[in-house]
């Protein structure tokens, strides 16, 4: 019940509401406090000032005072109201969702906290309440197309089509006019009618309610394309086709229509001449159009691939295209294509110069030397290709290139690439900073620069040169820029590089703060919910739903997560000793880089002394983030809390759980779950209670699953492999704690190692394996750990692996990791042929000449 | 490659494309204001002959333009805006970018009646110029000066759309033949001239996300 006012102070209260929604807050908290001095106990009051407190970024204290004013009056709506709100600003929509829930009991009839109560419950995805919510918003106010429209799209999303659909089709009944044909919601609203048709499978009924009602819509686009998906759909393909045709002459670069096209027209992908017909017709119809004549390249075999491919070719290099190896490369699956394409541009190059008299500058259409370099720079790619790799030939193709076009910024940046491939960092970074000089304007060379000296641990460097696009004013400096602008590809790069450092604690503030981009991506769709509803664009909306439904399975988060992951896990196994930043695993081999390092870190501590003093000197000035909001300062900006925790596997479970529940068939997700859940297993203390043994035998299930869905997707993967291994040690080192019942369940659910000999199961892999690299090592690690007495013969055997034909550098690099860890004296023998093999590559050079100078 | 419209789950690519390309950055929510109000005029350039790498790949976005409608229109004339174009340097000279624009384009006239369309650059980017300039047939409005935040002036430049216009309106004559409607021109012209009235009243209400608007147009 709100409590009553005097008529003064009652316009004072309708002030302060004025002010707050204006957002001159000093102005409400001065009414509010003028209403206050005469009724200290002013619920609504309080309330109100609460609120704009929290505008004013004093959460806690808002919180507070909104508690006060829910005593003082617990039958006001605006008292729930507002604590709503102010677990909305907080994130806490749970919370939030009963705080408006209370609110509206007491005032039913309000708008505002109905509208609030269904935005919350759509973002937090509780379709029934929405239904629910929508349905009673709808009641006082049917003239208002936007609430059908909004009850259709809560039924849409809770699975209810028909029923969406009568909605809609409610609507369209009770108007008395037909809305125009340039009424856009009405054109937009027909569109989305006509996808919940065809959504509920009755595609003949879609396809007239198109014909019908859709027949001029404004989208003329996806009307073409639903006409010609429902007329395929209805074995209709003469008049599919033509719809094709027309998708076509609008836009002939999309692989979908050709498709469309040739299906419809009923020819077999084995007719190659029906088909060329149809590609040869488009690329004589539209000479600019790419996909006609690189398209046919992925069916045609033999010589009319070699006859197409050379057109294609010549047609590319001609013209000077620098993405024509990009563009071809995928052919390169197919042996035969792989060996078809480089001759021919050989044969390209050959042609060129006799034409010339050995002359090397070529003119194309009286233009520079664009076929003969673009031909060497497409042999530089092929040679640098992982496929197709010969470094050597690689290189000299590509100097080649450059001599005929010395500032190419292109060719540059193949070189540094071939440099990275070497297993040179250095020198690699060193190129693309020159490649970069010779455009300093242009970002994308920039950006690879940048890329580069991550690569090569240079974050200084990395961070300066991105600092030359990112926006001067931003408070912070350029990180602060790339986290607002949410540039993804640096935040997780610079925490790989942290990670190989053993920077534990900077690498997990990268990864949290990509994390934190998710939550913000999460939340970005709030203001759509009664955006989009005020646009009409309902399609684009659902598309928007559906996207943001399994957003963390996006590459961008699973990448950073699994990086998080693995540091957690290094953690937990080997506890840091300062717990921060420092070099994680000093194998104490080498005392001048512990020397260099401690150095850095005085340096660094003098530099970050400086910065603390600026801050302090800045800390006046109100720092804003990108919203205009006031920014939280950062109590941890090194990470140095996030690497000092004691509880690394509980903290593993911020990234896993949705590692897990996006990306369950990726197979890393799965192994990273493995790790984590039999650590979690693992007893802490020697002497545990019940209840925790129950959560013990629990975790070794979680495990298991995570260990049957990876198996399920590459049974003979090394890591799997090892890690039934160490499964079945585990539970027979526990098989006394454990209690019985877990027991039999782990049994029966573990059929992954046929017998109980492990030796048997681990040699049986070996000779499986024997010609995967991979494979094998992780078989010999597994050798090691059941019989520690093989040591010396497994690391032998590993040091034979680095004279295999097949081995890769990376394989090479895993293993000498390996013989690292174990601190096998095995190591130098391994690098030393590792380092006859890959001379260039600065993981196995010895000591004098790897010491990079900075 | 494939030209194809934007969707929503195309973004953090586009982004990733935006901002590995171009000083003028946006987050996220600034991409979702464009697909959410205009989902039509948006167009990516796909790499597809990528091959995936894992089951949750996305598409590899190797150029895009983000394009828009004038909300509220000075001038009354309903006009589109290239709010941001950017090829892969890795992708250039295959024709991508002015592919983009003529999807965009027409899609603007198709489904939101603009008359012309606008677009800011940079008075030194020559490349970008001569698309525009002599590919697409953009003309020179003004200068605006120091229109970018590291200084550098833009040009204003505008294309009128009335080929475009001309034909729609053709092509919608002859569904109409196509489908036994009211043929002549009489009828269709006035049908024209019908859509053009009603829309003004339409559009432009200041629909949007009222701070991210103000504050991106003066961000750029």
């Amino acid at each position: 019940m709100p409590q009553p006012l005097s008529a003064k102070e009652s316009s004072l209260f309708r002030q302060v509401i004025r002010n707050y929604e204006d957002k001159q807050y000093k102005k409400g908290i001065k009414a509010a406090e003028q209403i206050l001095k005469k009724n200290p106990k002013h619920g609504d009051t309080l309330a109100m000032k609460a609120l704009i407190m929290n505008s004013l970024g004093k959460t806690d204290e808002a919180f507070a005072l909104a508690k006060v004013a829910l005593q003082c009056d617990m039958k006001s709506h605006i008292c729930w109201h507002v604590y709503g709100l102010l677990y909305r600003a907080v994130k806490n929509f749970e919370e939030a969702i009963k705080a408006y829930k209370f609110a509206l009991r007491l005032e039913p009839e309000s708008p505002q906290i109905a509208r609030d109560l269904a935005l919350l419950q759509i973002q937090m995805r509780d379709y029934q309440g929405y239904v629910t919510s929508r349905r009673a918003m709808l009641q006082p106010k049917p003239h208002i197309r936007q609430n059908w429209t909004a009850l259709a799209v809560a039924l849409h999303l809770s699975g209810e089509l028909s029923e969406a659909e009568h909605v809609l089709t409610a609507y369209e009944e009770s108007l008395k006019n037909p809305p125009s044909k340039s009424d856009f919601e009405n054109s937009e609203a027909v569109m989305y009618k006509n996808s919940l048709i065809a959504e509920q499978g009755h595609i003949q009924q879609a396809y007239d309610h198109l014909k019908s009602a859709g027949k001029q819509n404004l989208d003329r686009l996806a009307r073409l394309e639903l006409e010609a998906q429902y007329l395929v759909q209805l074995d209709r393909n003469e008049e599919a086709a033509k719809i094709y045709r027309n998708l076509l002459d609008r836009n002939s670069e999309y692989k979908k229509y050709y498709d469309g096209l040739v299906s419809a027209l009923s020819i077999k992908p084995t007719d190659h001449e029906a088909l060329m017909a149809i590609y040869n017709e488009y690329a004589d119809k539209y000479p600019r159009c790419d996909a006609a004549r690189r398209l046919p390249l992925d069916f045609l075999e033999g010589n009319d691939f070699e006859e197409a491919a050379n057109k294609y070719l010549t047609r590319m290099l001609d013209k000077g295209v620098p993405s024509t190896f990009a563009n071809l490369k995928r052919l390169y699956s197919d042996s035969s294509k792989l060996t078809v394409l480089p001759k021919l541009v050989h044969k390209y190059i050959e042609h060129k110069e006799s034409n010339n008299e050995g002359d090397e500058v070529v003119k194309v259409n009286g233009d520079t030397s664009k076929g003969a370099s673009a031909a060497y720079y497409f042999l530089a790619q092929h040679y640098n290709y992982h496929l197709s790799r010969d470094l050597e030939k690689a290189i000299e193709f590509a100097d080649r290139a450059l001599m005929l076009e010395p500032t190419s910024v292109d060719i540059q940046m193949t070189r540094a690439r071939i440099w990275k491939h070497y297993g040179n960092p250095i020198k690699a970074s060193e190129i693309m900073e020159q490649a970069r000089t010779l455009d300093t304007r242009d970002r994308h060379i920039n950006t690879k620069a940048a890329k580069y000296y991550l690569k090569n641990d240079d974050n200084e460097a990395a961070l300066k040169i991105m600092g030359m696009f990112t926006r001067p004013e931003t408070v912070g400096g350029p990180l602060a820029d790339l986290h607002d602008m949410q540039c993804m590809w640096f935040i997780t790069e610079d925490g790989n590089s942290y990670a190989r450092q053993g920077k534990l604690g900077l690498a997990l503030k990268r990864f949290t703060t990509i994390h934190n981009i998710f939550d913000v991506w999460q939340e970005d769709q709030f203001d759509f919910h009664s955006f989009s509803l005020r646009k009409g664009q309902i399609r684009a909306y659902i598309d928007m739903i559906r996207w943001e439904d399994c957003l963390r399975e996006h590459p961008f988060y699973s990448n950073a997560a699994l990086s998080a992951i693995e540091i957690y896990l290094k953690i937990h196994d080997k506890p840091l000793p300062n717990g921060t930043n420092g070099i994680g695993e000093e194998s104490a081999e080498d005392i001048v880089e512990k020397k260099r390092a401690a150095k850095k870190a005085r340096k660094e501590a003098q530099k970050a002394e400086r910065d603390a003093l600026a801050k302090k000197n800045e800390a006046n000035k109100l720092v804003k983030d990108a919203d205009g909001e006031p920014k939280k300062k950062d109590d941890d900006p090194d990470g140095v809390k996030l690497a000092a925790t004691t509880e690394p596997m509980t903290d593993a479970m911020k990234f896993l759980t949705p590692l897990l529940q996006f990306s369950p068939k990726s197979i890393d997700a799965q192994i990273a779950g493995f790790e984590v859940y039999i650590r979690r297993s693992m007893p802490q203390l020697p002497y545990h209670d019940i209840p925790e043994l129950i959560g013990f035998s629990e975790k070794y299930l979680l495990a298991l699953k995570c260990l049957i869905a990876a198996s399920a997707l590459d049974r003979e993967h090394p890591k799997i492999h090892e890690q039934i291994v160490r499964f079945k040690l585990a539970i027979d080192e526990d098989s006394k704690t454990l209690p019985s019942q877990s027991q039999d369940a782990i049994k029966s659910e573990f059929t992954l190692l046929s017998g109980s000999d492990t030796t048997a199961f681990n040699n049986a892999y070996l000779s499986k394996n024997k010609d995967n690299i991979k494979a094998t090592i992780s078989g010999f690690k597994v050798r090691r750990t059941l019989s520690p007495k093989s040591a010396s013969e497994v690391e032998k055997s590993i040091v034979k692996l680095v004279n295999g034909d097949f081995i890769t550098f990376d394989e090479a690099k895993e293993g000498l990791e390996l013989l690292k860890s174990w601190k096998s004296g095995q190591a130098e023998a391994f690098k030393a042929s590792a380092a006859d093999k890959w001379p260039k590559a600065l993981a196995f050079a010895c000591k004098e000449s790897s010491l990079p100078v900075r | 490659m494939d030209i194809r419209l934007l969707r929503s789950s195309d973004i953090p690519h586009v982004q990733h494309a935006n901002i590995t390309n171009l000083p003028e950055n946006y987050f996220m929510k600034y991409y979702l204001y464009h697909a959410l109000s205009w989902p039509q005029l948006s167009y990516v350039a796909v790499d597809i002959s990528r091959p995936q790498k894992s089951p949750y790949d996305y598409p590899r976005i190797v150029g895009y333009v983000l394009a828009k409608m004038d909300e509220d229109p000075p001038d009354g004339v309903q006009h589109g805006h290239i709010t941001s174009l950017s090829v892969m340097r890795t992708h250039r000279r295959l024709g991508i970018a002015e592919k983009l624009m003529r999807q965009s384009q027409r899609a603007m006239v198709e489904t939101f009646s603009a008359q012309y369309v606008s677009l800011h650059v940079r008075v030194s980017n020559n490349a970008a110029l001569r698309l525009y300039r002599d590919t697409l047939g953009f003309q020179n409005e003004s200068v605006e000066a120091k229109y970018y935040a590291d200084g550098e002036d833009a040009y204003s430049m505008k294309l009128n759309l009335s080929e475009i216009r001309e034909q729609t309106a053709e092509e919608d004559l002859l569904l109409e033949q196509d489908e036994g409607g009211p043929v002549g021109s009489l009828g269709s012209a006035e049908g024209v001239e019908e859509k053009e009235k009603k829309r003004k009243v339409k559009m432009g209400r200041g629909l949007g996300v009222g701070e991210l608007v103000e504050r991106n147009e003066s961000q750029k």
